[in-house]
């Protein structure tokens, strides 16, 4: 009978599905690695295991019945089974216990919605005197805050405590309470880093938050989860989480202005380039800083920190060189152990901006206004800014 | 079996009594279309059977639009960073897909059902309103037109004969079948979204216009002794479906209308710089769009309380309970709209509030399962078509309602929604439910509508093939979610992990329709070759049973007098207490309406709307007073058709048997 075949199929299929399931995956929630995420799981499993109960009682039950009650040649045919119309104690009773195993889900989910939703005071935060007291006021108690924006096709991080930006990765420290808050700054988006917590939307005009907390040092990646237009799926993001000296070090890093390409500083730099540019070093490096900060017009949109380029419209580009990733995470550059492939990062930076119409349709770096469209770069040009950008590390 | 034809009252007769057919005047002093042939015929019908073929015609025809997007989907993500299509093209094939489905496949089909089977399931000659019922109809075709024409006008863009002033190419509709705004802001999206506006508007008239008629119909119009605890379970849940309907539209309505304020009227609703709220549209399209899921399962529900019964030679276990349940889902179904929107922070009240709400609509839809299992209990069930689906529905509803289980509790849900998890659970209770029962309908109506009988056993290969297709589709999705697989992606890297189970889903998309396939062949080969049907060939329960296949034009030719529920079991096996009557015909007959022309023109005018205010949007000239005319048109064509008057004719059928 057809009904036992399907099963026979079905058997069959299921080890192949699961041999391509890996729940290590990189952005599996089946990996928690935050307490927020750990939280969520649980609760999943929960269900998981409530439905399965069900599933082998009533999905037994099904099978049973059909088994035991099918015609048979044997059956007369002219009289009928017993028409029953239905037996109202078995009906209240079935009623009872899908109301009792509801309750059983129901109390955790309440406990946790409290739970995801109240950013705990983090007595060990310490937040000013981390940093020498320098920047951040006395904030004993205070979580960690960072703005995260959605845009039309990337993710920005503020860390406005500390004085710092970031494009497409940042980092929080090991084992502290890191307040995010969501803006939208043009469509819905919405912030998902599935080992460390469940996504929250990023909506234009809404104060949206979360709060986050991981113990477990890594590299994770995270995904805008809101259609938000024709490159939605090239909209991706990475956190760090680090243990809090490197922390430190990390903020003590982005705070400072990387090294100019010449000259003693990025003043010593621009006036350099500006009034005797034939006394800088002919390197591409240096070719590649003043088309940033000149023929390309990158500064519109791009900021580096400590230099004259603070544009706001496009992602910071302080240490980009340090991503692990470009074009919000769309391309990457790691080696299998995890550090830079400085070789693929270089074409990638190329790339990017040479084509970058191609690899995030409709992106606003090309088509935005003033954007590369009409902007004329010869490939050497491209690849001098493309090396000016991989010196900031 | 001979017919004498007499006209109404009114005018004069212009019939002699030897059968000679001649059309009415109408008090507008036009001929209506009353006895013609052909496609004149199909036009102007206003037969509740015929006008369900057409739907049913229709939405197989979308059915498979909406599949072959489907493909296309489901091709471009079966290996990582695929370029089969463009993210744009990819972004307007998801975005139809849903639409197509939701909108001109699964409701027209269930529109199909209600037309075909609830006035004779009553016992009545037709709905309440037969030129209503047209007009519903067409009106359906004219919204469905307006939101696919768009792909002609995409095509003629990239042939370079159609550009949209404003430069953005997205004409056919990219902005997902929900619509978000901003996205759908003039700003961010081009004249996809004005088709789409558009299309949806006018099939929501049609769809409010359907279920106010069967409203009226099921009230009204049930047979002598057809009380509302005896009518069949399927009559019950179009009576649910029609009300949800008619509360359900209004916000979307309401939406849309303020959506189209903003692109073209310079309204600020969901402009965030002159104070607009996003989430406006959230809730206003989910107070929609929860009750329309529940639209889309209700009537597959009710086919399947019709099917296992007489599969099973029993009555249907616990019938007043499905039918309370059907309208505890329906009224509760209005309760929990946010839980999609359980990530766009609602507040830990509300977000509480929703979830346990949506807990427990699962009570009321676990009776409906357990008394289906009560149902076969006890029982003799016999393997035909219909139970194979049937039981199919059983099992993959049931488990499209855990994963709907699991999305309830909401801090869960945070990793789940907007996922691959979240896509797995619609398609198990769109196709695995929805979708299966209306099958099932089909393999069980079908006969009757057609007077054919199945050819073959090729419905035993259908229902094989479109089962394990669809399992292998959409089971691996649910964890393709849980390792992180984001919807409405157009690609996606390699390192992800998340590409043998993409190209799994596709193996099992393609045997999806291979099923599907294999089913319009079925039906091909039964209308060219079945075996006549008889008037009952599954040993029937209810009313429609009764009268040959296809049954008359008329339906019954004298009007039924029920004693019990399930009326025909009852006169087969029950006591003579219970057994049918009828009542004498009198000397009128049968009153027949009268087809018209106007509910097609009034719908035409509807088309000629949305098409040009979408091309208003490009920048083309005139149209915005094209789109006035097609309002007039509209309102001149309801004008006529309530100036021209009910009409009607007589007829008097022999006694048959």
């Amino acid at each position: 009978m057809f009904r036992r075949n399907y099963q026979r199929i079905a058997l069959l299929l299921l080890p192949l599905l699961l041999a391509g399931c890996n729940f290590n995956a990189r952005q599996s929630f089946m990996d928690p690695k935050g307490i927020i995420a750990q939280k969520q799981y649980d609760l999943f499993m929960l269900t998981v295991w409530v439905t399965a109960a069900i599933f082998l009682v009533v999905g037994g039950a099904l099978f049973w019945t059909v088994w035991r009650y099918r015609e048979r040649k044997t059956d007369d045919k002219d009289t009928l089974p017993s028409q029953s119309h239905g037996n109202p104690m078995i009906e209240i009773g079935l009623i009872g216990v899908s109301v009792a195993l509801l309750v059983v889900i129901a109390v955790p989910t309440l406990r946790e919605i409290w739970f995801t939703h109240d950013v705990p005071d983090d007595p060990e935060s310490r937040l000013g005197t981390w940093f020498d007291g320098e920047t951040a006021e006395n904030t004993d108690d205070e979580p960690l805050i960072i703005e995260a924006r959605g845009w039309q096709w990337w993710f920005s991080f503020e860390y406005p405590q500390l004085g710092i930006t970031t494009g497409n990765e940042f980092a929080i420290p090991e084992g502290k309470t890191v307040k995010i808050e969501l803006r939208g700054e043009d469509v819905i988006h919405s912030f998902w880093l599935p080992k460390i917590a469940g996504k929250v939307d990023m909506i234009p005009g809404r104060n949206n938050y979360m709060w986050i907390r991981s113990d477990e040092p890594g590299y994770y990646y995270g995904q805008c989860a809101e259609f938000c237009g024709e490159s939605h799926a090239y909209m991706q993001f990475r956190a760090k989480v680090l243990p809090e000296e490197d922390f430190e070090k990390w903020v003590a890093q982005r705070r400072t202005a990387p090294p100019a390409p010449a000259g003693e500083d990025w003043t010593d730099f621009m006036t350099l380039s500006a009034n005797n540019p034939e006394a800088l070093p002919d390197n591409d490096a240096v070719k590649g800083a003043r088309l940033f900060f000149g023929k390309g017009t990158c500064i519109q949109c791009h900021a580096i920190d400590g230099t004259m380029a603070a544009g706001k419209l496009g992602p910071n580009l302080t240490y980009v060189a340090d991503n692990h990733s470009l074009a919000a995470g769309w391309m990457e550059h790691d080696n299998p152990d995890g550090s830079i492939n400085r070789e693929k990062q270089l074409s990638n930076l190329y790339e990017w901006v040479r084509r970058s119409e191609d690899i995030k349709p409709g992106n606003l770096m090309y088509y935005g206004t003033g954007g590369l469209e009409n902007v004329d770069l010869s490939d050497e040009e491209v690849h001098q800014i493309a090396v000016f950008l991989q010196t900031l590390q | 079996m001979s017919l004498t034809t007499t006209t109404t009252p009114a005018d004069t007769p212009k019939t002699d009594h030897s059968g000679t057919d001649v059309a009415q005047r109408s008090n507008i002093g036009l001929r209506r279309p009353d006895h013609v042939t052909g496609w004149k015929d199909w036009l102007t019908t206003v037969d509740h059977k015929k006008i369900g073929a057409m739907y049913a015609i229709f939405s197989l025809a979308f059915l498979i639009i909406g599949g072959i997007e489907a493909l296309f989907i489901r091709a471009q993500l079966s290996v990582a960073q695929n370029d089969l299509v463009t993210a744009e093209t990819y972004n307007q094939l998801f975005t139809m897909h849903g639409t197509t489905m939701v909108f001109l496949a699964v409701m027209p089909l269930s529109s199909a059902f209600f037309n075909f089977l609830v006035p004779l399931q009553i016992g009545a000659r037709d709905v309440a309103f037969p030129r209503l019922n047209a007009f519903s109809l067409w009106t359906f075709v004219a919204g469905a037109i307006i939101v696919n024409i768009s792909w002609l006008f995409q095509a003629a863009n990239a042939l370079g004969w159609f550009t949209p002033a404003n430069g953005m190419t997205d004409i056919v509709p990219a902005a997902g079948w929900f619509g978000y705004a901003p996205l759908t802001g003039d700003q961010y999206t081009g004249i996809g979204t004005d088709f789409w506006i558009f299309g949806l508007q006018v099939l929501g008239i049609a769809s409010i216009a359907a279920a106010l008629n069967f409203i009226v119909t099921i009230i009204n119009f049930r047979a002598p002794g057809m009380k509302m605890m005896r009518l069949p379970v399927f009559v019950w849940m179009t009576l649910f479906t029609s009300l949800l309907i008619i509360f359900a539209f209004p916000p979307i309505t309401v939406a849309l209308g303020e959506l189209m304020f903003d692109r073209f009227f310079g309204a600020n609703f969901f402009r965030v710089e002159q104070g607009g709220q996003p989430i406006l549209w959230q809730h206003l399209f989910w107070v929609f769009g929860h009750p329309e899921v529940y639209i889309l399962i209700l009537p597959a529900m009710g086919i399947i309380s019709e099917i296992l019964p007489v599969f099973s030679r029993k009555p249907l276990f616990g019938y007043s309970l499905i039918v309370f349940s059907g309208a505890v889902i329906g009224f509760l179904g209005f309760a929990v709209w946010s839980h999609h929107m359980f990530t766009t922070g609602l507040g830990k009240v509300a977000t509480a509030a929703f979830s346990l709400l949506t807990m427990a609509i699962a009570v009321p839809t676990g009776v409906k399962i357990f008394n289906w299992i009560g149902t076969l209990w006890g029982g003799r069930i016999k393997f035909s078509v219909p139970m194979i689906l049937s039981l199919g529905f059983i099992w993959m509803f049931m488990m499209g309602g855990f994963s709907g289980i699991m999305h309830s509790s909401a801090p869960a849900d945070a990793q789940q929604q907007d996922s691959y998890f979240v896509v797995a659970h619609f398609h198990y209770v769109l196709i695995g439910g929805s979708i299966l029962a209306l099958l099932a309908g089909i393999y069980f109506w079908m006969p009757k509508m057609t007077g054919k009988m199945w050819y073959g056993k090729l419905g035993y290969w259908v229902s094989g093939v479109v089962i394990v297709g669809l399992n292998l589709t959409f089971f691996p999705m649910h964890f393709l979610g849980m390792i992180g697989m984001p919807r409405r992606t157009h690609t996606y890297l390699e390192g992800t992990g998340w590409q043998p189970m993409n190209l799994l889903c596709t193996i099992g998309a393609f045997i999806l329709a291979i099923g599907i396939l294999l089913f319009l062949i079925d039906i091909v080969r039964t209308i060219r070759k079945g075996p006549p049907a008889g008037n009952d060939p599954w040993d029937g329960r209810t009313l429609e049973w009764t009268i040959p296949s296809p049954p008359p034009f008329y339906n019954f030719a004298k009007t039924p007098v029920v004693r019990s529920r399930d009326a025909l079991w009852a006169d087969k096996h029950g006591s003579d207490a219970v057994r049918l009557g009828s009542v004498d015909a009198g000397s009128g007959g049968v009153h027949m309406p009268s087809q018209s022309w106007f509910p097609l023109f009034a719908s035409a005018g509807f088309l000629l709307l949305g098409v040009s205010m979408a091309l208003k949007s490009a920048g083309v000239p005139y149209c915005g007073y094209i789109a006035i005319g097609g309002l007039v048109i509209t309102v001149i064509g309801i004008y006529l058709w309530a100036l021209e008057g009910p009409g009607g004719y007589h007829v008097h059928p022999e006694e048959e048997k």
